[in-house]
């Protein structure tokens, strides 16, 4: 296990850097934010200054190493539109993003998982084919056409919930089902697979001719060796949740990592994006190593690469 | 768990969320305002963005302002004279404190301006400052301000100079003071919640008008649509940056309404008159009469803006009343382009950015061709545009639409930059122009100068290397109970607003 830990870090590190390297000079390529920083009637003279003042007329290369120096004193560095450190400003938008995942996350799996159960015990009767036909819709809707829709019936039309922005818990259900919907569909089609898969295996049919109840047998026999499929996605969602949910945060205006970041991109502040693409890389990392060894435990038939 | 009791419970839970989630509803005593992005910056200094401005101009003063009417009134300073053309001395209020309690004096203004100068501290609105080039404090209320040469632009530019005080920031220090400012105006910086919102409180010992609202709060809402679904559900009072649909949509509305105002912005078409077919003048005057202003803005901007016939709006100093360009005429623009033959047929690559309305730069796509050219959009982000427009003539686009505000409702600050040869902006080359741009820059004589622009504004008609489009209209969004006048230079002073009943 230590060696599969050790070498899987070392992999984890090179990753990070080639993604932090790339996000770089990527950004780089198209030029820099001062001209989106200064007024129109800003004269050549003027945007020179102002680049010189931020340090983009320096060689790509000094700001490269500048950048390497800084990280490994974990220094993100400072955001050239808002002029505050990039650490300030992600720690002051990651508990929104957290918050809006587990929400979306609760809805995703709270409906995605008891809606898969249902579509494969009750495959090929009506309430299945019901229940595919919502997971489908909620699968198709656009969050921005759901989101706005959602706000204009319950708080414009009925008043129950506050349309956007943040708050007491209220302000969460909204921008949680909005996001979670999407995620819903996955979950509930993984699980409905892996359970027809491990419904049509010899050891279920065996224990269902010895008499063993539906419930009991999913409960018991089936639901662990079908969650191994389950975990994976569960990892690929909360990575992808935790990257940011763009749309749903701009349409609900909540402060999330996503909204700074299209904004970042948008007005070139280089920092944070990559500060952003550091955090989603390093998150990215972590669940995939975590869901390998929970691969592990939960199946022991799955042994560790270096653990033997 | 069967299926069914399973759906009960989650119903259930549903409900039981509903019933306890109080939306909070904004109040008098809470004003509430939407703007698209949170505030860059609250250092008045540091930053040039609209949602920066709406909220830092509540805290701070500047030494003149533009009343209602869009005249330059005093504020900090109360009167000012003109030493010789390039030394200006202010006369300063006596009575004005910083939120701290200190007081604002002549060496608050000096500093002020010092700073913003100095092209080390790097403010991106070095620019709009950099022809003064001393500033002094004569007495506690007088400063002395020295320029480059005559700059009659001056007191417009002045207007967005906000004065911040000395001793803070000197103690402080610039990170501090751009997350805590502390300024003169009649609202106090309270907090910022990152992302979230920024609260002000009322600066009850203001030497002017006080505000109407005790406390206020400037939120991020990036979506139109959910801004106007906050003024609909009555959780805010005031939204920016609202489309003329969304405008519409608000007429309807039980609880809220829009506030349309005319801003110093013109829309133009720049017409590269160093590539073809754009060389041609003939062909210059032809894509002029090609575009049909009023039925872009009353088809598809819903008749807010108003089509303008020079490269300026009526807001700005050196609106010439009366003065015709080139109007809509396709079968002139069609003879014109026949004329030319071969020469029209180069294919023309209209720039553009996400940021401008698609319908209008589309529009004007198929007008021109209606009228016999070949264009291409070429969308780009707006870094990339605004890089390549500021190219020179070489390197720019054939053809680009864009918005233009100096923020100083000055010809200076409109035609200099989007005609002189000196400006990167510039795509025309004319020495008369450049002659005429360059005196009416140098002399302080009003009459001088608006003769000067009066002659501008023919070359630009007759010569067409830019093609005026209309003056933009704001729109906001309001509780149906609001009193606010939507000003040309897009500042929403809170204490210029007021309840109706």
């Amino acid at each position: 296990m230590q060696g599969f830990l050790l070498r899987r870090t070392g992999q984890a590190l090179v990753t990070i850097l080639g993604v932090v390297t790339l996000i770089f000079f990527v950004q780089r390529l198209t030029g820099d934010p001062t001209y989106l920083l200064v007024p129109e009637t800003a004269t050549k003279a003027d945007v020179e200054a102002l680049r010189h003042a931020l340090g983009f007329d320096r060689p790509l290369l000094v700001q490269y190493l500048d950048f390497l120096a800084d990280l490994a004193r974990f220094d993100l560095g400072q955001s050239v539109v808002q002029r505050v450190p990039v650490l300030t400003i992600i720690a002051s938008r990651l508990p929104y993003t957290l918050m809006l995942a587990a929400g979306a996350l609760v809805v995703a799996c709270g409906i995605g998982v008891p809606m898969g159960i249902l579509l494969a015990v009750f495959r090929d009767r009506p309430i299945a084919k019901a229940a595919s036909g919502i997971v489908l819709a909620a699968q198709s809707m656009p969050t921005f056409w759901s989101g706005i829709l959602m706000i204009l019936v319950f708080s414009v039309l009925l008043g129950w919930l506050p349309p956007s922005s943040t708050g007491d818990f209220s302000h969460l259900i909204m921008p949680s089902f909005a996001l979670g919907l999407l995620s819903m569909a996955t979950f509930a089609r993984i699980t409905r697979s892996a359970l027809l898969d491990e419904l049509s295996k010899d050891y279920a049919r065996t224990a269902r001719s010895r008499g063993v109840r539906t419930g009991r047998l999913l409960l018991r026999h089936v639901a662990r060796n079908a969650s191994i499929p389950l975990i994976t996605v569960a990892a690929l969602e909360i990575s992808n949740l935790l990257a940011g949910a763009v749309i749903v945060e701009t349409v609900f205006a909540w402060p999330g990592i996503g909204q700074v970041t299209v904004q970042a991109i948008l007005a070139r502040d280089f920092m944070i994006v990559q500060g952003v693409v550091l955090m989603g890389a390093f998150v990215t990392v972590l669940l995939n190593l975590l869901s390998d060894v929970l691969y592990s435990i939960i199946d022991p038939r799955i042994v560790l690469e270096g653990t033997r | 768990m069967t299926p069914l009791s399973r759906n009960a419970r989650l119903a259930a839970l549903a409900a039981a969320l509903a019933l306890s989630a109080a939306p909070a509803h904004a109040s008098k005593e809470r004003f509430v305002v939407d703007l698209v992005n949170e505030p860059s910056s609250l250092d008045p200094q540091v930053q040039w963005n609209p949602d920066s401005y709406y909220v830092y101009r509540n805290i701070f003063d500047n030494l003149v302002t533009r009343d209602d009417k869009g005249e330059i009134v005093p504020q900090v300073a109360t009167s000012w004279k003109y030493l010789s053309d390039t030394e200006i001395e202010f006369e300063l209020r006596s009575d004005i404190l910083f939120h701290d309690g200190s007081k604002l004096t002549a060496e608050d203004v000096a500093y002020s301006v010092k700073r913003i100068t100095d092209p080390k501290f790097g403010s991106p609105q070095l620019g709009q400052f950099d022809k003064i080039t001393d500033a002094v404090a004569l007495s506690p209320t007088k400063v002395k301000l020295t320029t480059n040469g005559a700059y009659p632009a001056l007191l417009a530019q002045l207007v967005k100079l906000s004065i911040v005080p000395k001793a803070i920031v000197e103690a402080v220090g610039k990170d501090a003071f751009n997350l805590k400012p502390v300024g003169s105006g009649p609202y106090k910086f309270e907090g910022w919640q990152r992302g979230v919102q920024v609260s002000l409180s009322r600066n009850d010992a203001y030497w002017g008008d006080k505000g109407p609202f005790p406390a206020v709060i400037f939120r991020a809402v990036p979506d139109g649509a959910t801004r106007v679904a906050n003024l609909q559900a009555g959780t805010s009072d005031l939204g920016v940056t609202l489309d003329s649909d969304q405008a519409g949509q608000l007429k309807s509305a039980a609880k809220a309404k829009a506030l349309i105002g005319l801003t110093e912005r013109v829309a133009y078409l720049r017409l590269n008159t160093t590539k073809p077919p754009f060389d041609n003048a003939k062909l210059r005057l032809a894509a002029a009469h090609a575009i049909d202003k009023e039925g872009m803005v009353d088809g598809l901007l819903g008749g807010f803006d108003k089509p303008v016939s020079q490269l300026l709006t009526p807001a700005s100093f050196g609106w010439i009343e009366g003065m015709n360009g080139p109007g809509f005429d396709l079968a002139k623009a069609k003879a014109l382009v026949a004329e030319a033959g071969p020469a029209a047929k180069a294919e023309i690559e209209l720039a553009t950015a996400p940021v401008f309305d698609q319908r209008i730069v589309q529009a004007i796509q198929q007008q021109l061709v209606d009228a016999g050219f070949t264009v291409k959009i070429a969308m780009s982000d707006m870094a990339t545009y605004l890089k390549r427009s500021q190219a020179g003539p070489e390197a720019t686009s054939t053809l680009s639409f864009g918005r233009w505000s100096c923020a100083c409702q000055d010809a200076d600050g409109v035609l200099f930059p989007l005609v002189h040869k000196s400006s990167g902006w510039s795509a025309y080359r004319n020495p008369k122009a450049d002659g005429l741009l360059e005196e009416a820059r140098q002399t302080l004589d009003k009459d001088k100068r608006l003769a000067a622009y009066k002659q501008v504004h023919e070359i630009i008609a007759t010569e067409a290397p830019l093609v005026p489009l209309y003056q933009a209209a704001v729109l906001y969004g309001a509780t149906k109970n609001l009193q606010f006048k939507p000003t040309p230079n897009e500042s929403m002073f809170l204490n210029r607003m007021s309840w109706v009943d």
